[in-house]
């Protein structure tokens, strides 16, 4: 039996695809809701993305998927046949929230939107993450983490002046929708509790990342001030420096002095006049790169962190690879994998844990389902509960 | 159904929140807990202001005016802070510990982000803070946790980006040297996960009756941004290679160059189809059935010979021509905004994410616009409820009105310092011209007309 959790009494339908709606609809299911997912025939999107097990493309075989759907049961119907439609409306009508990241408009064609549904249940949630939210003159672009990316405004400040606008590596804005549609979500429930009226949240991908900008949007709103990307040169702190064995990054602040720092890196020469205050080091910077990359040149990643870390209370970086965050023992101590064994992939340990509770935190209950596992299942508690 | 008229009661409304966080991670969450209706006292120490107050991520001052108290007119402050209450208290002292020990008894969520040693030497760390108030929601925010090998580093979202793992999964094609994020990114992260679980522990308790410690460590959220290639490593023992604007698996993808002054679009083919479309409205419809580049592997393989392509269309439209036209056929495609654009492009001007704080006319600040929420539901419309506070500004309500202290000890307590209305040790005050700040690289450039475009 496990501990009461926050959203235990919730039922879950998710009927989106690819990263953002799926891990929404996970990250409900990590505190307790019954998530049950909803698949067309030959399955949604999100099982056909890269990186699968042993590179086999094989529709069970996405890690991606596997990670963005745990905590599911599966069912597969097809919502444009009038079948498949009605067993969905069905399903709503003893729902508590739909997931759902179709192109605005996708559903009400098909009679399965917010507006419809909540006629047979009106405390019924929708949430829908899209590129670029359900309303205005974007909102039927198509959009992908690019496209986020540059919308946001995120895109311009990164990467140097000299050069195109740079993309962060990976699937940042997808992760950081999710987050966004659970938060939401859990808005609307909390409101639910007070007044049994359900809402349709809507999210857009694109606002999601630009509501990262705290700096950047209000310099233009209170001054005019619009950022770019950074230069191309200047000091080693606060830039990706190369060590022995990889790179790092420190940076100046919080409680180490500058003393620390040149005590840190073990060069007198930093305690000259020429460095003895920011902006004197930003005129120098060239002279205190050379000084600094030399110094670190035998140095390790795991040695410098642990030194700089401990000893001189330094706000210090190391970039850490996926193979070194799989071994980290930081997250380790935060519980932070979980194991889980898989039908087809056998048992893997899944990056899991966002963060911890007292009581009632995430728990790993099951795998991703496989397409339709649980089919059967679901639409026997259909039955019995309309009986 | 409710009557539809009525505006809806805010979600939080009647809840008491102690803040007593610092910089743009667990304020902001705070900020955002007050726009669902809670009342968000924050606390701060009279030599002890919250970064944002002044310095390098505080954003600008007004028309870049510092003015008499510069402190309550910096840009970033007033976004994360928004709807608040300050409450400016000593928490060195004891007679300071005791007046938050007091507040902790009559409020439902006290959120902190200290590194964890320090509400541990205070005796606020979760079980003493339960201890004074059992149904209390305690929020936590720190760097890595508070247990753990790493418990004790000190951490910024600007250094943790590379231990996270953003770093290594960010940089130019071919460069060997990964790049930064360029700006606090886990911080946001930290302050989503606060905002959820702050809700959440709030769902808890009003159905099982008890309180919770949420405890977010942001190295945990940043590395679960690379989670997939967390495990593509673990099983297939690849550590992905840094492919600039590239898409890992499909072809072609990039960001680039347009008419105009650093304007640029990016592209994201998805398809064969999506390709169709892109060459037609690039007035070459034979690349479609070019077999360099009409499946996605080989465009993958092709991708160089793509790039030029596409490039040479581009050099010839505008950021946003580019985005409509090829949106228009179908194609993902996106102008690369900066910050006039988030405030001035039509989408942006007609879904309203930016709202327009009015300042109270003794601040002398104006109307300013600020991020509001980047989610809206149907029924519950939400907005900012203020600017961020002036300094101080609500001691004497927070202590006298709401905890009840009598005026002597009211005046006792500001007379030895406890509690200030001014700060006694100021955040640095940057005063540079806007042209210079755009000289120095700081700024790419500086729009006068910004007033005019916003009309505020």
């Amino acid at each position: 039996m496990l501990p009461p959790s926050a959203l235990d009494d919730i039922k879950v339908l998710d009927i989106s695809q690819g990263i953002a709606g799926p891990l929404c609809a996970r990250l409900l299911g990590d505190f307790g809701a019954d998530v049950v997912k909803v698949e067309p025939p030959g399955g949604e999107a999100g099982r056909r993305m890269p990186p699968f097990f042993e590179d086999d493309p094989d529709p069970e075989k996405s890690l991606f998927f596997l990670l963005c759907n745990l905590n599911k049961r599966g069912v597969v119907l097809d919502l444009e046949e009038p079948e498949g439609a009605a067993l969905f409306r069905a399903l709503a009508r003893s729902a508590d929230v739909i997931v759902e990241s179709f192109q605005p408009g996708y559903l009400a064609s098909l009679g399965l939107d917010h507006a419809s549904l909540e006629a047979e249940n009106p405390g019924l949630i929708m949430t829908s993450i899209t590129p670029f939210g359900q309303t205005g003159p974007y909102s039927h672009y198509k959009g992908c983490e690019i496209v986020t990316y540059a919308t946001s405004g995120i895109m311009a400040i990164s990467g140097t002046s000299d050069r195109e606008p740079l993309k962060h590596g990976g699937f940042p804005g997808h992760y950081e929708s999710a987050m966004n549609g659970m938060l939401a979500t859990n808005i609307a429930l909390l409101a639910r509790d007070m007044t049994g009226i359900g809402q349709h949240v809507d999210v857009s991908m694109q606002e999601v990342v630009t509501s990262s900008l705290v700096i950047n949007q209000p310099n233009y709103s209170f001054a005019g001030g619009v950022q770019g990307r950074r230069k191309p040169e200047g000091g080693s702190l606060g830039h990706v420096t190369p060590c022995a064995d990889g790179y790092f990054v420190a940076q100046e602040g919080g409680s180490a002095t500058w003393n620390d720092i040149a005590n840190f890196f073990g060069r007198e020469e930093l305690k000259d006049e020429r460095f003895s205050n920011p902006a004197q080091r930003m005129l120098h910077g060239h002279e205190l790169d050379e000084i600094i990359k030399d110094a670190v040149k035998d140095r390790t990643m795991a040695e410098m962190f642990r030194t700089a870390s401990e000893q001189f209370r330094m706000l210090f970086g190391i970039v850490q690879t996926p193979e070194d965050l799989a071994n980290c023992p930081q997250l380790a101590a935060r519980d932070y994998y979980q194991e889980v064994d898989h039908p087809v992939i056998g048992k893997i340990c899944v990056p899991f844990r966002l963060f911890n509770l007292s009581t009632g935190g995430a728990t790993c209950r099951r795998p991703a389902p496989l397409l339709g596992q649980h089919t059967a299942e679901v639409l026997a508690e259909l039955g019995r509960a309309a009986a | 159904m409710a009557d539809q008229q009525q505006a809806p009661e805010l979600p939080l409304k009647g809840l008491r929140i102690i803040d007593i966080s610092n910089v743009f991670s667990l304020p902001y969450a705070g900020g955002l807990l007050a726009d669902l209706g809670a009342e968000v006292i924050k606390i701060e120490g009279p030599a002890r202001l919250d970064v944002s107050r002044g310095g390098a991520f505080s954003g600008v001052y007004p028309d870049n005016e510092p003015g008499d108290d510069p402190y309550n007119r910096t840009s970033t402050y007033n976004l994360l802070n928004r709807g608040k209450k300050s409450l400016a208290v000593d928490l060195r002292r004891s007679e300071g510990r005791q007046i938050l020990k007091d507040l902790i008894k009559v409020s439902d969520v006290l959120t902190e982000n200290f590194t964890p040693r320090v509400m541990r030497g205070w005796e606020l760390d979760y079980p003493n803070a339960k201890a004074l108030n059992p149904n209390l929601i305690m929020v936590s925010c720190s760097g890595y946790g508070p247990e753990g090998p790493y418990s004790r580093y000190p951490a910024q979202a600007t250094t943790q980006e590379a231990t996270h793992g953003l770093v290594h999964a960010t940089g130019y094609r071919g460069d060997d040297v990964p790049s930064k994020a360029g700006q606090s990114f886990v911080d946001f992260l930290a302050t989503w996960a606060l905002v959820i679980g702050t809700t959440m522990a709030l769902r808890y308790r009003n159905r099982f009756g008890k309180g919770m410690w949420v405890d977010v460590a942001m190295y945990q959220l940043g590395c679960t941004m690379v989670a997939e290639r967390i495990l593509d490593w673990q099983v297939n023992g690849r550590l992905a290679e840094r492919i600039g604007n590239r898409h890992p698996w499909l072809a072609p993808q990039g960001c680039y160059r347009c008419a105009g002054q650093d304007e640029w679009c990016v592209v994201s083919v998805q398809d064969d189809e999506e390709w169709a479309a892109l060459s037609r409205t690039i007035g070459q419809p034979d690349l479609a059935g070019d077999p360099r580049f009409a499946t996605n592997a080989a465009r993958m393989q092709n991708h160089d010979a793509i790039d030029a392509i596409i490039s040479a269309w581009m050099a010839g439209v505008g950021k946003f021509e580019a985005m409509d036209t090829l949106q228009a056929a179908g194609v993902r495609a996106a102008a690369v905004f900066d910050a006039r654009d988030m405030h001035v492009d039509r989408h942006a001007k007609a879904r309203g994410l930016m709202e327009t704080l009015t300042f109270p006319p003794e601040r002398a600040i104006g109307k300013r616009a600020i991020i509001g929420r980047p989610w809206k539901l149907s029924k519950l419309p939400l907005s900012a409820r203020g600017p961020g506070p002036c300094f101080g500004a609500h001691n004497r309500e927070i202590l006298c009105d709401l905890l009840g202290y009598s005026d002597g000890h009211y005046q006792s307590l500001a007379a030895s310092g406890v509690i200030g209305s001014e700060p006694t040790v100021p955040r640095p005050v940057v005063r540079m011209s806007m042209d210079d700040r755009v000289r120095g690289g700081r700024l790419a450039y500086w729009d006068p007309d910004y007033k005019q475009r916003l009309g505020i």
